[in-house]
């Protein structure tokens, strides 16, 4: 066997799967999003853009996708800045850093499901002990049922996948900055930069290319976003938090539209690249130093 | 002269303070990161009674292990109705889905992986952006049509279904985690051994795949996490098969409370935990070099 056909043997059962189990399923959605699909085993008939047509008709869709562009930014945002400070922080020679940096990771290894339950209940107002210490504080005036407000809703499921996020942001920030030779930063010392200078001038120009990956990573999950939300308000209060992917679930899954869900699936995708790109082209732009 | 004293005493007041502050934002970081769990664990170990005092106890005053004693006698509260093992099997279940899925990407992806590093032929280009593109699609949006196909294959609600579709968003990452890893060993290693008389699956079983170890531990992490956390899935393909499911769907059980779920949490969020905290190292340089690219 040639070295050539020895190498596509090795790959092939990997491509073979990744073609059966993301491609063809990828393919199927589209397909089915131009399709009426029966819930029993009878054929599926094609009804041209009638889904695409539906789902952009109707209001509900209009609505989610402004709170899941609204929930975006704020996870974006927030995950992104904690995790810039917490890097910074722990990049710091303090003592303990080791231990901090253990900490870093348990946030990242809890599953987003299990961090929505844990804040779900943490922001309760007859358990959880956010309310009593916010009480205590002088903060509020009374225990608040935070998740029946629709706008305390909304920020609450995303400062629960944030606590997940921002923990991933860091580790790759920490990675980027670890990889930062001490002599530049020394040098500037020596050259009397404060410590803004030394970040604008050097940290931050070397851990850019980074912060474009964890930006556009953020933003993916941040469109995809289902777990938090669903744990903790399955979309609501009314339709506060019923991001796309809660209404994708209602439309596949409780008014079973096989259709109407995938045209809306691929809309899903198409948000998620649209708003990725506009990311990648704003952090693009600027610093002459990095263009 | 005097001066001069002033100058130095000021700038070693100010790194006292700038040191001061550093301290306290590590103090507000371990806050963040540990009282959501404080809150969990404290109330784990608490009676159903006790977890609704106002203000709360942020101790136990009456510590029981009650909630995972009602988890281990099939029960969803102290003295409630029986709903079986449920959240055993539950967990039971998502460690042999992640096994099974670790496994299926170790043997996938690390000859798939290996190829794209050493081997060129035709179509190898198009074999690894094709990897590239399937980690662009997003699992969410293709679930229709896992849906159907697992239906009519008769794999709702199996745990081999599970280990098919989280394959689809798993394979990827093992690739490009491990294709990094072996990119960055010396050839002269598999040179070395075919020189040596061994075959190039030899060479890859014998030489490569011991030294590419902390690669293979790294991926074999992320993977096992993506799997023993994935709920969406596990949610519309499965009856609560896996604990993801099971903790979301807790209200829905009889008699809930909150303190048994509490239980249930804390179980189901050791093992990623530990996982992630033993392999660290490997765990954190696969993410930068693997997942980040």
């Amino acid at each position: 066997m040639s070295d050539r056909t020895f190498g596509l043997v090795l790959a092939l059962p990997a491509i073979i799967s990744l073609v059966l189990v993301v491609g063809i399923p990828g393919v199927q959605t589209l397909v089915y999003s131009f399709q009426r699909v029966p819930l029993s085993d009878d054929p599926a008939t094609f009804v041209g853009t009638d889904n695409y047509a539906k789902i952009l008709g109707d209001e509900s869709f209009v609505e989610s996708l402004v709170v899941t562009l609204q929930y975006t930014a704020g996870y974006v945002v927030l995950s992104t800045v904690l995790g810039l400070l917490f890097a910074l922080l722990l990049d710091q020679p303090l003592r303990g850093r080791g231990l901090a940096r253990a900490l870093l990771i348990i946030p990242w290894a809890t599953p987003v499901i299990i961090a929505g339950v844990m804040w779900k209940w943490l922001i309760d107002p007859s358990v959880g002990g956010l309310n009593a210490v916010l009480f205590e504080l002088g903060v509020l005036e009374d225990y608040k049922p935070f998740l029946a407000d629709r706008e305390w809703a909304l920020v609450f499921t995303i400062l629960a996948a944030c606590w997940h996020q921002a923990s991933f942001s860091a580790l790759l920030f920490l990675a980027s900055l670890q990889t930062l030779p001490s002599e530049i930063i020394e040098a500037a010392k020596v050259d009397g930069a404060t410590a803004w200078q030394r970040f604008r001038g050097v940290v931050f120009p070397w851990i850019r290319p980074m912060l474009v990956v964890v930006v556009v990573i953020n933003v993916i999950y941040g469109v995809l976003q289902f777990d938090t939300v669903w744990v903790m308000t399955q979309g609501g209060p009314g339709d506060a938090t019923t991001l796309l992917p809660i209404l994708l679930y209602r439309q596949l899954f409780i008014f079973s539209d096989i259709g109407a869900g995938s045209a809306l699936a691929v809309m899903l995708g198409v948000v998620a690249v649209l708003v990725s790109s506009i990311a990648l082209i704003l952090l693009g732009r600027g610093d002459p130093i990095e263009a | 002269m005097h001066g001069a004293n002033r100058t130095v005493r000021r700038a070693v007041l100010q790194k006292r303070a700038v040191t001061a502050l550093l301290y306290v934002a590590l103090v507000l970081f371990a806050v963040w990161v540990l009282f959501p769990f404080w809150f969990l664990v404290n109330n784990s170990f608490m009676t159903p009674d006790e977890a609704l005092s106002v203000p709360p106890h942020w101790v136990p005053e009456e510590p029981t292990m009650g909630n995972y004693q009602a988890i281990l006698a099939g029960k969803v509260a102290p003295g409630g109705a029986e709903v079986g093992l449920r959240v055993l099997t539950a967990l039971g279940e998502s460690f042999a889905v992640g096994i099974l899925t670790v496994v299926v990407n170790l043997a996938l992806g690390g000859t798939a992986a290996y190829s794209m590093s050493r081997y060129k032929y035709r179509g190898s280009r198009l074999g690894y952006l094709s990897v590239l593109f399937a980690r662009l699609v997003p699992p969410i949006a293709i679930v229709a049509a896992f849906f159907v196909a697992l239906r009519d294959l008769g794999l709702i609600n199996s745990r081999y279904g599970l280990v098919i579709v989280y394959t689809s968003f798993t394979l990827p990452i093992t690739i490009l985690v491990l294709k990094n890893y072996f990119d960055g060993l010396p050839r002269e290693l598999d040179e070395a051994a075919l020189v040596d008389g061994a075959s190039r699956l030899q060479a890859l079983w014998y030489v490569i795949r011991p030294v590419a170890r902390p690669g293979f531990i790294a991926a074999a992490c992320l993977v096992f996490l993506e799997s023993w956390g994935e709920f969406f899935y596990a949610l519309t393909l499965t009856n609560q098969l896996t604990i993801p499911p099971v903790l979301a769907g807790f209200r829905g059980f009889f008699q809930f409370n909150w303190t048994t779920l509490a239980a249930a949490t804390v179980l189901a969020v050791v093992p990623p935990v530990l996982l992630a905290l033993i392999f660290q190292r490997y765990v954190v340089r696969g993410l930068a070099q693997g997942v980040a690219k």
